[in-house]
């Protein structure tokens, strides 16, 4: 659960490294438009709407462009031994993503290390998508921590 | 003996239910309400959830006597309903399922109301008026499904009464349907309401837009009081969902007519569907406010029939989901 609490955005091994709080992919996303290099159209007094709106749309699907090609960002969550890990993804995986084509995630196990990769286009969509998981991940923790320890097979 | 936990926490109710054997061992249950003139709304319903879950669960075990080994089977609520909710509730459910190693049963939120219905009241085969602040439904048991025999083609009755009492900023505590009945006993006028049933279904939202906007223009006027508004809205839906039963009671040749559901709890909906059934020499059975409203006894009753049966929910098909008709299950305990 370190790996957990260090990155309160989630993002703890991504192949970009850095992950961000708001956006996986690194210092060179800008999340919101205030990040990274000033936008090339910024709107300023006497400036059409036409030309801000432009402006707006090509910050934007830079943006998505970053995105979609980052590395998918990782999270990996020890347990104390590997059927409680196995027990964890059991109960969280099989529930489907909401807006399953924006914003994707996959579990799986390797020993102690239950381990997600999420893959998404939307900033947004993605940042509820880890705050949800983890809220559930916190749940299956304590169920295990008051009910368990696990039966032997 | 099987002994089965059932977890519930589709909507606004989170309940852990043991039954073993046709008796309720325990029923502990703990309701979400929000402040009046507002709804539950997903996201704070399931952390609401995720916070009572665990006491709720330990409840249920010492109320039954019962520990983790006496227990046979876990059910829980697969769908329909909310969705984070029903995600707060299946994850629990998946992991005490596995930390106790007990296989696990995915149960339709609707089927429990019937089972439950069936078993607290002993009805043979009735004809089931199911009615909810998420569904209503007339449903008949025949070949091995419950089928559907008449619906709301758009909003539940019970969303229709929970929506009227935030316009009049009713208290949701204990529930605002019951609230609403309480004030509709000191209604005096009635006041017209457009009366919509379309063949064997039942619409609700043109009522409730009508009812919304005669709110605010009466009660402004004076022409008439909060509680001549409840009365009235309750007459007239009330009326709509015995003339729907009736048809399908007619259609099928039932004897017998069981209301099941949060809604079914309200006396004036009982007493009209018994001068119903009595005018057709039918009986009529409904169950008390522990069962009609959600709860996790029902689910583990549904889920003790469905074990006995030799239902099973392997891991990778425990998904929840929202949109789960009452038809789609085979009924295979019963002939």
């Amino acid at each position: 659960m370190r790996h957990a609490d260090a990155d309160a955005g989630g993002g703890a091994d991504g192949g970009a490294g850095q992950g961000g709080h708001s956006c996986p992919g690194g210092a060179d996303t800008a999340a919101a438009p205030a990040g990274g290099a000033p936008p090339p159209h910024a709107p300023g007094p006497g400036r059409d709407v036409a030309s801000a709106q432009e402006g707006l749309r090509h910050r934007q699907s830079r943006i998505r462009w970053h995105l979609n090609r980052m590395t998918p960002s990782t999270l990996s969550v020890p347990f104390p031994t590997t059927l409680e890990a196995e027990i964890a993804h059991g109960s969280l995986a099989p529930d489907a993503e909401p807006h399953q084509r924006v914003v994707g995630k996959d579990l799986t196990v390797s020993g102690r290390i239950l381990a997600i990769r999420w893959k998404a286009e939307d900033c947004r969509l993605l940042r509820i998508s880890v705050i949800n998981f983890l809220d559930h991940l916190s749940l299956v923790v304590r169920t295990m921590q008051r009910f368990g320890p696990p039966v032997s097979r | 003996m099987p002994a089965v936990l059932g977890f519930e926490g589709s909507a606004n109710k989170i309940g852990v239910g043991v039954v073993r054997d046709g008796k309720v061992l325990a029923n502990p249950r703990r309701t979400y309400v929000t402040p009046p003139g507002t709804g539950f709304l997903p996201g704070d319903t399931a952390r609401h959830h995720r916070a009572v879950i665990l006491d709720l669960l330990q409840e249920a075990l010492t109320e039954s006597g019962l520990t983790s080994q006496d227990i046979d089977c876990i059910a829980y609520t697969k769908g329909p309903g909310m969705g984070a909710p029903l995600v707060s509730v299946a994850v629990v459910a998946r992991t005490v399922a596995q930390l106790w190693n007990k296989p696990l049963v995915g149960v339709n939120h609707c089927i429990g109301h019937i089972e439950m219905g069936r078993l607290i009241t002993g009805a043979n085969s009735p004809t089931v008026l199911y009615v909810s602040g998420g569904n209503t439904q007339v449903i008949a048991y025949s070949e091995h499904r419950y089928r559907i025999f008449g619906e709301t083609i758009d909003i539940a009755v019970g969303n229709c009464l929970d929506r009227f009492a935030r316009v009049l900023k009713i208290s949701n505590d204990p529930s605002p349907g019951y609230n609403i009945e309480q004030m509709a006993k000191r209604g005096k006028k009635l006041v017209e309401l457009p009366y919509t049933v379309k063949g064997m279904d039942v619409s609700f939202s043109g009522i409730l837009s009508f009812i919304e906007d005669v709110a605010h223009r009466m009660l402004a006027t004076g022409e008439c009081t909060p509680e001549d508004l409840c009365f009235s809205l309750q007459e007239t839906v009330f009326a709509m969902l015995v003339e729907i039963t009736e048809r399908a009671m007619a259609h099928c040749g039932s004897q017998e007519a069981l209301i099941v559901g949060g809604v079914g709890c309200n006396v004036r909906l009982q007493e009209m569907m018994a001068t119903m059934c009595q005018e057709r020499g039918a009986r009529l059975f409904a169950t008390d406010e522990r069962f009609c409203v959600d709860n996790g006894a029902m689910i583990a009753q549904a889920g003790w029939e469905m074990f006995q049966a030799g239902h099973r929910t392997p891991l990778s098909d425990s998904g929840v989901t929202q949109r789960y008709r009452t038809d789609e299950v085979e009924v295979t305990w019963r002939d």
